[in-house]
């Protein structure tokens, strides 16, 4: 009975303060509870002239184009004199979703995302709108139009097609019919979808140019697309065609093709086709050393900027939800523009900067 | 002048005893407070209203039903956890039954799937189709759902006990096998794809409530309760903790501790599919990858809230406690903008100090007030 006392005491207590907490926004009887209510609400609401908060959450940093698209978007969010919540999610959906409740809970004027795939990208945003406060998602769009955000996206299929389109007429020169792979991101993601989409609008159009493609998942983890580049190796040996969906899987290419004498440069005996898509830095190196053909770009910077721009803009107007799509052209860097476009490429910039 | 010193030293010596009554009443309320089954409840409320002060928008209205609303679906999992432990074993399968269940219940709801995505399932054209899940948009689809979730998750645990009861596997093994295996078939059905178009009454159930309530408190409760009652007032109650005391001794009693120690795991499979109904529902999904982070959550707010990792000692109230010792925890260095990897070691010290509270108390309760 005591202690049956005892936690219904406790339930009370908790009860009457998340009531009390409740009431709080309402009432305005006492002074006491009067200033309670205007630090609550500038809690949630904060003025126009104060410090703008934003939420930053992302799914994990596990490839280069995340960590300089982080890079991007907190240098971009600092040189504003934004206050930044930084937030990672370790590649855990429901974690993410979590991190941006507590965020609306303290009262961010917006939240920029970089989610785990394109539907937990519609939850997030579902909240946030419910909230009323502007959403960015970058780089990865929403898997349908159910809820509003910023989005900045690369036009992913119309890069991939050109970095392969490049990959094809090289493969011509061949005079024979080549045997392409593509290794696939996570189908999760609309942007995989879309490079995969890339990938075969070219496989299409030359159907006498190509045998039969070979698909190697990834879902975008190194250590899978290892495992299955080896298996489909071992199956396919006759392979001279190859388009990974990100670049961030070149050490794993190499660490297959290398023992099976087929890590070749271009021009010599057994070269295997290669491209990629991402604009990372070794992408830039293999392409300076000959390696690899092509690579299609993101702008990683102008895909920050954009966010902001548009989050900031949407802010300052009082827009709860803002519905906007940037798209990032993009291009592909090739051995047939590399020299004037080199620089173009962020992952070039990296290791300029690390120079 | 002599009757003078021995009435100071006679002052001296009465103070010195009250210094000390007072010295040994403030160890031993401490005492009783450390060793009280609601230690974990007066220190998670302690270090809210300590708190409250420095993070703000801690006490907030909207705060506080995050917290609760993240609370919910984990305490039904670690409810399981909880029975589990009780019987000396642990459930090391959960991740992998949420992940599955997540995913087969969702595509038996589902109202449109993208062929782009799953046409490269086994499953596709005969149980998952363009038009969703096998029973999509019927009435039926939604309970029907749920009792397919409820029973794989059930059909887990059974396995799981089985092989520890039966063939003498230890738990351990066991359910890291589980959690390979399913995990793996939950990726393989669902070509690692999520699976979305949930109907809205389900979403409902994670997202939704009667007035106030949420249902997804609801639902914990109620689990809660009938796992209690099943702890403190039935037969079956008693066993478990007998089995997980002594089991040899337990079978000397008569205790049919294979049957026991299968019940505990087909009941721990049970909450971890009501869990996942609530987070697939919350997030308006099914996922294979759902549980993938969560087992470190969910062991250690069952191990703080004072569940023996040894056996034979747990209560489902202490639980409650730990889950919102834990919930509260993640939320408040959330608030404090920790980064990840710090709000990771935070939470790995505050297991381990846990385990070694967990020790200290059963010494003293051994050794008496």
């Amino acid at each position: 009975m005591k202690k049956l006392l005892a936690a219904l005491v406790v339930t009370t207590l908790m009860l009457g303060m998340s009531t009390g907490c409740a009431q709080k926004q309402a009432a305005t009887e006492t002074k006491e509870t009067a200033a309670a209510e205007t630090k609550e609400a500038a809690a949630e609401t904060p003025k126009a002239d104060e410090q703008k908060t934003i939420l930053f959450g992302f799914q994990d940093l596990e490839t280069e184009f995340w960590v300089a698209g982080h890079n991007a978007i907190m240098e971009t969010l600092e040189s504003k004199g934004i206050k930044v919540i930084e937030k990672n999610a370790n590649e855990d959906a429901n974690k993410q979703l979590e991190q941006v409740k507590d965020g609306i809970a303290q009262g961010v004027d917006g939240i920029i995302i970089i989610p785990q795939d394109g539907e937990s990208a519609v939850t997030i945003a579902g909240e946030a709108n419910k909230a009323g406060i502007p959403i960015g998602v970058f780089n990865r769009p929403l898997s349908n139009k159910d809820n509003k955000a910023i989005v900045a996206v690369a036009d992913n299929e119309v890069i991939a097609e050109q970095a392969v389109e490049y990959m094809a007429q090289e493969a011509k020169k061949l005079g024979k019919k080549v045997t392409p792979l593509i290794m696939v991101g996570d189908l999760g993601d609309p942007n995989a979808i879309a490079r995969k989409q890339g990938f075969y609008n070219v496989i299409e159009k030359y159907p006498d140019l190509f045998n039969k493609v070979v698909e190697v998942p990834t879902k975008w983890d190194a250590a899978t697309g290892l495992a299955n580049l080896q298996s489909a190796m071992q199956a396919n040996p006759d392979v001279d065609f190859l388009f990974t969906s990100s670049d961030f899987l070149f050490p794993q290419i190499k660490a297959v093709l290398e023992p099976l004498g087929k890590w070749k440069k271009i021009g010599e005996p057994g070269h295997v086709i290669m491209g990629g898509l991402d604009g990372d830095s070794t992408a830039g190196k293999l392409i300076d050393e000959g390696y690899i053909d092509a690579t299609g770009v993101q702008d990683v910077y102008f895909e920050a900027q954009a966010i902001l721009d548009e989050m900031l803009k949407a802010i300052e107007a009082g827009e709860k939800t803002p519905d906007v799509w940037v798209q990032d052209p993009g291009f592909a860097l090739t051995q047939g523009n590399v020299e004037e476009r080199r620089m173009d490429m962020w992952g070039n910039k990296l290791r300029e900067d690390l120079k | 002048m002599i009757g003078g010193i021995s009435l100071k030293l006679e002052e001296k010596q009465i103070t010195n005893k009250n210094t000390s009554s007072f010295a040994e009443k403030s160890k031993y309320t401490l005492k009783k407070i450390f060793v009280s089954e609601y230690f974990i409840l007066y220190l998670s409320l302690a270090y809210f209203f300590i708190l409250v002060p420095f993070v703000p928008g801690l006490a907030s209205a909207s705060n506080i039903m995050n917290l609760f609303s993240n609370m919910w679906p984990m305490l039904t999992i670690a409810i399981g956890q909880t029975i589990v432990l009780i019987v000396a074993g642990i459930d090391l399968s959960q991740t992998a039954t949420l992940g599955i269940t997540s995913i087969i219940g969702a595509m038996v709801m589902s109202t449109g799937i993208d062929p782009a995505l799953l046409e490269t399932s086994p499953l596709w054209g005969w149980f998952i189709t363009e038009q969703g899940g096998v029973l999509a948009g019927t009435s039926m689809a939604i309970p029907i759902g749920i009792v397919i979730m409820l029973t794989v998750g059930t059909l887990i645990g059974w396995f799981n006990g089985i092989a520890i009861a039966k063939f003498k596997i230890t738990a351990f093994m066991v359910t890291l096998v589980s959690q390979m295996f399913f995990g793996a078939l939950a990726i393989y059905l669902s070509t690692s794809q999520n699976i979305m178009n949930l109907p809205k009454a389900f979403s409902a159930i994670g997202t939704e409530g009667i007035g106030i309530i949420p249902f997804s408190l609801v639902i914990a409760v109620v689990l809660g309760i009938v796992a209690h009652i099943i702890l403190s007032s039935t037969v079956l109650g008693r066993w478990l903790y007998s089995t997980g005391t002594n089991i040899k001794s337990s079978i000397v009693s008569g205790v049919p501790t294979d049957k026991v120690v299968i019940f505990a795991y087909m009941f721990s499979g049970f909450c971890t599919s009501v869990g996942a109904i609530l987070y697939s529902a919350r997030l308006g999904m099914g996922r294979p990858t759902l549980g993938d982070n969560m087992l470190m959550d969910i062991i250690g707010a069952t191990v703080i809230g004072g569940t023996s990792m040894f056996g034979g000692k747990g209560k489902v109230l202490w639980t409650v406690f730990g889950v919102f010792f834990f919930v509260l925890l993640s939320n408040t260095l959330n608030l404090l903008n920790l980064s990840y990897f710090t709000i990771n070691i935070v939470k790995g010290a505050i297991i381990v100090v846990a385990a070694f509270i967990d020790v200290t108390r059963t010494r003293i309760i051994a050794k008496g007030l």
